[in-house]
């Protein structure tokens, strides 16, 4: 253990000696019963108050508690716990700039959130298992709230000491070295390895002021990820840098990348491949879309397995573009509906299923109908969801490969196709490469 | 979030030797069954060959029941009134016919004990052999999915939805394994490797020679009865197979008395036929077009 890190026990012991000695001799004391003798910082403090006269109960003993059992004005707590994430903060106190750091701890029964008021005295690492003694808490939005101040100490314990709850796992928090297919929703100090696509220079209006913000799109061999960055870095087309300390906002429900004044940018040689080839969007698992909450430009392949209602031929309003029933718009009353195609078709891939929402023009390629085609269609039948069964007559059960950028909502993924076709699986040499896969497994 | 149920692909065989049922709780909980391979299963996504419909309602209150056969075995499906859409196309297909069915689960407890699994279907649509095809292909990778997770499952003391996401497996099929592990205690997988191996030969010509009907006959009962098939038994289908054609004249099926007879002089009695024919209806190489008639597919 370094000087500092002992300050604290150090000035403990030497209020339980009244103050007699000299705190230079405590630290000696202290640091050859830990580091030549390597006994624990309990014993040590113990044997050190004994021996140069002092009561040893008279050290405070913080209680062990469990993260579900601690309440929100706790004095003097130790908890034995896992550091789920380590965020560093520069917060000014009176007049004086000082570093924090805060994040998440977790043991068997729960998680809190931290805050550790010095950072340069405590070396916290993700993922490190570690006993944190007389730390106090505080209620902060309505629950408690873990602080590590000047009395504070913590001790390295053995990694599997503590063990993780179900549903609770290092990799969405913390310093994160990310793929861009990884990126989601919340995440914090990300580090990140792309080339830059494209970038603009934006003035918005904030309640601080106007700023500049420079965004555009970035990409690795994953995938593509439209970025802001709050502070002029530099950025050019093509350029290959390594951001680190962004973060995850969603903006319009697709993941994106954030990154401002206090991230670092550097610019690396990497081996990526060209841009153009970045462009391409990439073909990714619906379930794992799922997981992430959306991407910008992707490929997903599937089967229809539904045409839901509202495909078709449908009515818009000319005013605001809304779907009109019977001429009546719910805002602008009796109006005359200019007719529209188009398919929400439900793709499912056997793991995971979205929506997908192709436009007029996508859906007379796709279906090889026209808008004046399924008109008369319609008005023959006296029934315009005719078309959407015969839409959904050609879809249903067919493979297909839908392009586009992913949201998600309420009500679940979706997708604003920009590209569809249905595929033609070569199933043969499929079924042979799995074949002798499964033979040679034998 | 609420996420729409996946369609799973599964085979006849994992499908119908489900005997686990959740039921869920509450309003709009939807309910699970779950596979021997930890499938769990509200939606499917099926394609085979509908070998035979009927109406077992009435006119105005419909009910179709209808058997649709994978290279594994038969789903039975059962489309009412509150399936209009399905129902009435259903109804127009005329058997056999490739089809494609996304459905709901049904499941049927006579007593405590017993439960037979069937689909309700809520789409129908006629489909051509590559889609058919494809079905398969896609189905042998999902079951292999769910015998690696499985697998992995097994190796484990205690195995827990956690460990299994960290090997690679998704969650909600980690969820699945973990609930069929504790139902399914005497699982062997290799009949479903087998299972798995006979479905994708059965899309490779160079293996079809080798039954002449092209289906995978040890499969063809279901993965519970694999070991029970009797070596013969491949002749015997043959067998049936040219009696049933041979005396299918009028191509309206051959008489059921007819083919008695004509097995008969082979040596084979009535019960090993009607064992042999109720396993050709399930590949569905032969069909019943009507009572007391078979046809060849």
């Amino acid at each position: 253990m370094e000087k500092e890190e002992l300050a604290p026990h150090v000035s403990e012991i030497a209020r339980v000696l009244g103050n007699k000695i000299d705190e230079e001799q405590i630290y000696k004391e202290l640091d050859t019963y830990l580091n030549l003798y390597r006994v624990s910082l309990e014993t040590a403090k113990r044997s050190v108050v004994r021996k140069l006269g002092g009561d040893p109960n008279a050290l405070t003993k913080g209680i062990r508690k469990p993260i579900t059992e601690i309440g929100t004005s706790e004095q003097n707590v130790d908890l034995q716990v896992v550091v789920l994430s380590v965020n560093r903060k520069d917060i000014e106190q009176n007049g004086e700039v000082r570093s924090i750091i805060y994040g998440m701890v977790a043991d068997e029964t729960g998680t809190m959130p931290y805050t550790a008021w010095d950072a340069d005295r405590f070396q916290l690492e993700r993922g490190q298992a570690i006993l944190i003694r007389n730390a106090y808490t505080k209620e902060w939005n309505g629950q408690a709230q873990l602080n590590l101040g000047n009395r504070a100490s913590i001790e390295p314990q053995p990694q599997d000491s503590v063990r993780l709850p179900e549903g609770v796992d290092l990799p969405s928090y913390g310093p994160t070295v990310a793929k861009v297919l990884e990126l989601m929703e919340g995440m914090n100090s990300v580090t990140i390895s792309v080339k830059v696509l494209s970038v603009e220079t934006r003035k918005i209006e904030t309640p601080n002021g106007p700023r500049t913000v420079y965004s555009g799109m970035m990409a690795d061999e994953t995938g593509k990820v439209q970025f802001s960055a709050w502070h002029d870095f530099g950025l050019r087309k093509d350029e290959t840098i390594t951001i680190r300390g962004a973060y995850i906002r969603s903006w319009r429900g697709i993941p994106q990348l954030n990154f401002g004044e206090r991230a670092e940018v550097r610019r690396v040689k990497l081996e990526l491949p060209a841009g153009e080839d970045l462009a391409k969007p990439k073909l990714r698992d619906i379930d794992h879309l799922w997981s992430v909450g959306g991407a910008v430009d992707v490929l997903v392949a599937g089967v229809v397995v539904d045409v839901k209602k509202g495909s078709g031929l449908i009515f818009r309003c000319p005013q605001c573009n809304r779907l009109v029933l019977k001429n009546l718009c719910r805002v602008h009353g009796k109006v005359e509906g200019q007719p529209d195609l188009r398919i929400k078709a439900v793709v499912d891939d056997g793991i995971g299923a979205l929506t997908a929402v192709l436009n007029k023009d996508i859906t007379e390629e796709l279906v090889g109908i026209t808008l004046d085609q399924s008109l008369k269609e319609a008005r023959e039948a006296m029934n315009p969801d005719v078309v959407r069964e015969r839409i959904e007559e050609r879809l249903l059960a067919k493979p297909i490969e839908v392009r586009g950028n992913v949201t998600s909502d309420d009500y679940g993924l979706m997708m604003i196709v920009t590209e569809a076709k249905l595929v033609v699986p070569e199933v043969r040499g499929w079924a042979s490469k799995l074949l002798s896969e499964m033979e040679g497994a034998q | 979030m609420i996420s729409r149920e996946v369609a799973w692909r599964v085979f006849a065989a994992e499908y119908n030797s489900s005997h686990y049922e959740i039921k869920g709780e509450g309003d709009r909980a939807p309910s699970y069954i779950v596979s021997p391979l930890g499938a769990m299963i509200n939606r499917v996504f099926l394609a085979g060959v509908l070998t035979d419909l009927e109406n077992i309602g009435t006119g105005e209150e419909p009910l179709w029941r209808a058997r649709l056969s994978d290279p594994t075995g038969t789903f039975y499906l059962s489309s009412g009134q509150y399936q209009p859409e399905a129902t009435s196309t259903l109804s127009k297909i005329e058997p056999p016919a490739f089809i494609a069915v996304v459905g709901k689960t049904r499941v049927y407890s006579p007593e405590e004990g017993t439960m037979y699994v069937s689909v309700r279907p809520e789409k129908v649509v006629v489909v051509d052999a590559r889609v058919r095809d494809y079905w398969v292909l896609e189905t042998c990778k999902s079951t292999l999915r769910r015998i690696e997770a499985m697998a992995d499952a097994k190796e484990m003391t205690a195995p827990t939805v956690e460990e299994l996401v960290r090997l690679g497996h998704g969650r909600t099929l980690a969820e699945g394994v973990v609930k069929a592990i504790e139902h399914y205690k005497e699982l062997d997988l290799g009949r479903y490797r087998s299972m798995v191996i006979d479905a994708l030969k059965y899309l490779l010509p160079e293996y079809q020679m080798e039954s002449e009907g092209g289906m995978p006959e040890e499969a063809a009962e279901g993965a519970e009865e694999i070991e029970e098939e009797a070596v013969g038994e491949e002749d015997k289908e043959e067998q049936v197979l040219a009696i049933i054609q041979k005396l299918d004249k009028g191509g309206k099926g051959a008489p059921w008395d007819e083919i008695v007879d004509e097995v008969g002089k082979l040596g084979m009695d009535k019960i090993v036929l009607e064992e042999v024919t109720n396993s050709l209806l399930d590949k569905g190489m032969i069909y019943e077009p009507v009572l007391g008639k078979m046809k060849r597919i």
